[in-house]
């Protein structure tokens, strides 16, 4: 129950009523006040005043004062007349009836603030963003003014330089126009003394009022020029690579793949077999009897080639040489389909198709296709040797070849 | 701000969407205008030639021929006679009169392929020496042309009997300064960037920067060899300065990664050597300027002289168009000046501003 206070003094005039509330040492922090109309109400804790005004008052117009240990109220009245007394005295319903009141009135104005403070808290943001854009929108104006000034200080040299080209044309051709007429007024002059017939002269007159003009002109500005240069051919050479593409269209991993299976051969000898035993070193390397081979095969010795040959499959059977020549062996000692055979063999091991075993493949299926031709199978013949041809488009022999096989395939069906 | 106002601006002016693909434009000498080269989509070549009017292109002359054209050049014709010389898809060189254009002037069947790019020097009142026209092409060789002699150029770089071909993607001329020496540069698409002394009839220098060489030119043509640029293909470019050639390391070089894409041309100023422009294969442009480095030359551990290339600041750039931008040329008489054309069908004139202050 907070405590009334009652020790408050008031004074008054025509308009005018002055209340003194002691705040009996509460800090002015804690002083709550509520003032309507008809009712003013000071609270603080533990401390309360309230009183029910005489008369009405304007609550706008009042004003409190608080501080020094005192609470000064000084409230305008409404109607200009003296009261008898501070408070009126009415029943306990009224004064709770009132008082209820007062709350709502407080709350009413307490919510109408607030909302004016909050639309007037989103209107000053809309003005400041507002100006922001301007801002922004003026310095962007700017700089775009001063960039289509430079474009037009720009655009008006331009024009300017050209007009002053054209007049130097203008000029230049008025004074070859000058030269013209003054050449043709001679060559008038010589051609009447010379013909009686005009219009002939006439026509000839324009002719050689050109090329005299055109004369003179060249007269006037003359170069030595130097004689043209003697014929020369520089020779030159490209960056070698291992492989000779350039980086943007190299087959990278097929070239790849061909080294390691080239390299893989290398390794492949296959040492276990008995009759190595029999075998002395030399003739242990699948190299040195591929050559053994192909010395046999150029001194026309085809039968010790193959055997050669044989020996050195049994020792390493990943060379594609090894079966190309043995297949040429064949092919010279008409074992056709054992040719056949090598060559295909042959062809299996130089996949992957790069440009570095292309000679091979080449070989190889220039061989198969003279087997085939051999055993009368020219559709296979054709085959390979059109396959041939894709190689190596430029071989004239092998075109002619192709063209007489053919010949003979139109010719037989 | 205005510091970034001071630099060079590159101002598109004039925009002109064309109905043929262009594949090379050239400013006119003494003159507004420019020619465009190119090819019709039914296979025929067309050089169409542009009037710049009150901030408009008008077009002046049409001339349809039977093959379409690859590049051109004004270099090696008389400043009063201003013929274009011609390289086109089939091989054949031809340098024709614009005012009449029906029958060339010199024609020849070049090579036997494509003629990728072509350059000439002599004319113009720039240098002095006979006027010569050089042309590189995809069977690997570049040959030097004199409209005087016919049918069989004055010099052939081949490749040796039995050597794979590469193609020649460029060539320029360089170091014309009296009329005697010249210089040939030519760019592989292997990579090679191959010098010739035409003096000497000899390989001065050769080198290899890994990736196709799309283009290469002297910073200028008329005197000693002084810097050179070679664009490649993923967007590098190479300055080299050639003034002092070692004998084993060559040229001195800087290079420099820029545009993301192939670098398709590069152009130097003609009123500034150390200016240049690179154009890429996004639609974009960049300009910039060469700084010298202190000293030009050092002498290296066996007391011989080898050179010290500067460095590139990039000035400028500017995104125009989507396609590459495959050619750019600066004006002769007008400082700022540009033409370029681009894959997209259109070519574009733009005025590069506060060249004088840079």
């Amino acid at each position: 129950m907070p405590l009334i206070v009652r020790d408050h003094t008031w004074t008054q005039n025509q308009n005018t009523v002055y209340i003194s509330v002691p705040l009996k040492g509460v800090k002015t922090a804690n002083v709550h006040v509520i003032c309507t109309d008809e009712y003013l109400k000071v609270s603080f804790p533990p401390f309360l005043f309230e009183i029910f005004l005489f008369g009405p008052i304007n609550e706008e117009k009042s004003e409190a004062r608080i501080g020094n240990g005192v609470a000064v109220f000084t409230l305008q009245k409404r109607t200009d007349e003296l009261w008898e007394q501070l408070f009126t005295n009415i029943d306990k319903d009224k004064q709770k009836h009132i008082r209820e009141q007062a709350i709502l009135k407080v709350q009413e104005k307490e919510a109408e603030k607030s909302k004016a403070k909050a639309t007037r808290i989103q209107q000053e943001k809309k003005y400041a963003l507002e100006t922001m854009m301007k801002l922004e929108n003026e310095e962007r104006d700017r700089i775009q003014k001063m960039k289509d000034e430079e474009c037009a200080k720009a655009t008006a040299q331009l024009d300017f330089w050209r007009e002053t080209q054209r007049k130097a044309a203008e000029e230049n051709e008025n004074q070859q126009k000058l030269q013209r007429t003054g050449t043709n007024n001679n060559q008038l002059v010589y051609q009447k003394t010379e013909r009686a017939n005009a219009t002939p002269a006439v026509t000839l007159l324009h002719n050689t009022g050109n090329t005299t003009s055109g004369q003179i002109s060249r007269k006037q500005k003359p170069k030595d020029l130097p004689a043209p240069r003697s014929a020369g051919c520089i020779k030159i050479s490209f960056t070698p690579r291992v492989f000779p593409t350039a980086l943007r269209e190299s087959h990278v991993p097929e070239e790849e793949e061909w080294l390691k299976k080239q390299a893989e051969a290398r390794r492949a000898v296959d040492t276990d077999l008995a009759e190595l035993s029999d075998l002395k070193e030399e003739e242990r390397n699948p190299d040195w009897l591929k050559e053994k081979g192909d010395k046999l095969f150029m001194a026309g010795n085809y039968l010790a080639a193959v055997n050669a040959y044989n020996l050195a499959i049994k020792l390493n059977r990943k060379i594609p040489a090894l079966f190309s020549n043995r297949a040429a062996c064949h092919l010279k000692l008409r074992n056709l389909h054992k040719a056949i055979e090598d060559s295909s063999q042959a062809l299996e091991l130089l996949t992957p198709a790069v440009a570095a075993n292309a000679p091979a493949r080449l070989k190889a299926h220039v061989r198969r296709g003279t087997a085939f031709c051999e055993l009368e199978l020219y559709v296979e013949g054709l085959q390979d040797y059109q396959a041939a041809l894709d190689i190596d488009p430029h071989n004239v022999a092998l075109q002619a070849d192709t063209d007489k096989i053919r010949e003979i395939i139109q010719g037989t069906t | 701000m205005s510091s970034t106002l001071e630099k060079p601006q590159i101002i598109a002016h004039i925009q002109k969407s064309l109905n043929y693909t262009v594949f090379d434009s050239r400013w006119i000498p003494c003159s507004a205008k420019f020619v465009c080269m190119g090819n019709f989509a039914r296979g025929t070549g067309v050089i169409q030639i542009y009037e710049i009017q009150q901030g408009e292109l008008q077009l002046v002359k049409e001339i349809e021929k039977a093959k379409p054209i690859k590049c051109g050049t004004f270099g090696a014709t008389s400043l009063q006679q201003r013929h274009l010389a011609t390289g086109d898809f089939d091989g054949s060189l031809n340098v024709w009169n614009l005012e009449m254009p029906e029958c060339p002037v010199y024609s020849v069947k070049a090579h036997k392929e494509i003629i990728n790019s072509i350059d000439g020097v002599g004319g113009l009142g720039i240098g002095d020496g006979a006027p010569e026209i050089v042309t590189g092409s995809r069977d690997g060789t570049v040959k030097v042309w004199d409209s005087r002699q016919k049918d069989t150029p004055v010099v052939n770089m081949e490749p040796m009997e039995g050597e794979t071909k590469r193609d020649c993607w460029t060539v320029a001329f360089g170091h014309a300064f009296n009329d005697q020496d010249r210089c040939v540069c030519a760019g592989y698409d292997n990579g090679d960037i191959k010098l010739f002394d035409l003096r000497n009839m000899s390989l001065r220098w050769e080198t290899n920067i890994r990736n196709g060489v799309c283009s290469v030119e002297f910073d200028r043509k008329d005197i000693n060899m002084n810097k050179l640029v070679a664009t490649s293909l993923e967007g590098k470019f190479h300055v080299f300065d050639m003034r002092t050639q070692h004998p084993t390391n060559g040229f001195a070089s800087v290079s420099e990664k820029a545009h993301k894409s192939t670098v398709w041309q590069v152009r130097h100023l003609p009123q500034n050597r150390d200016i240049f422009m690179t154009a890429g294969g996004a639609g974009n442009l960049h300009l910039w300027k060469y700084e010298y480095p202190a000293q030009r030359t050092k002498k290296d551990a066996d007391n011989v002289d080898m050179g010290v290339a500067g460095s590139v600041n990039l000035l400028q750039n500017v995104t125009l168009s989507t396609q590459p931008i495959s050619s750019l040329d600066w004006s002769p008489d007008k400082q700022g000046l540009c033409v370029c054309s681009s894959f997209d069908q259109s070519v574009r004139v733009l005025i590069v501003t506060k060249l004088n202050t840079v």
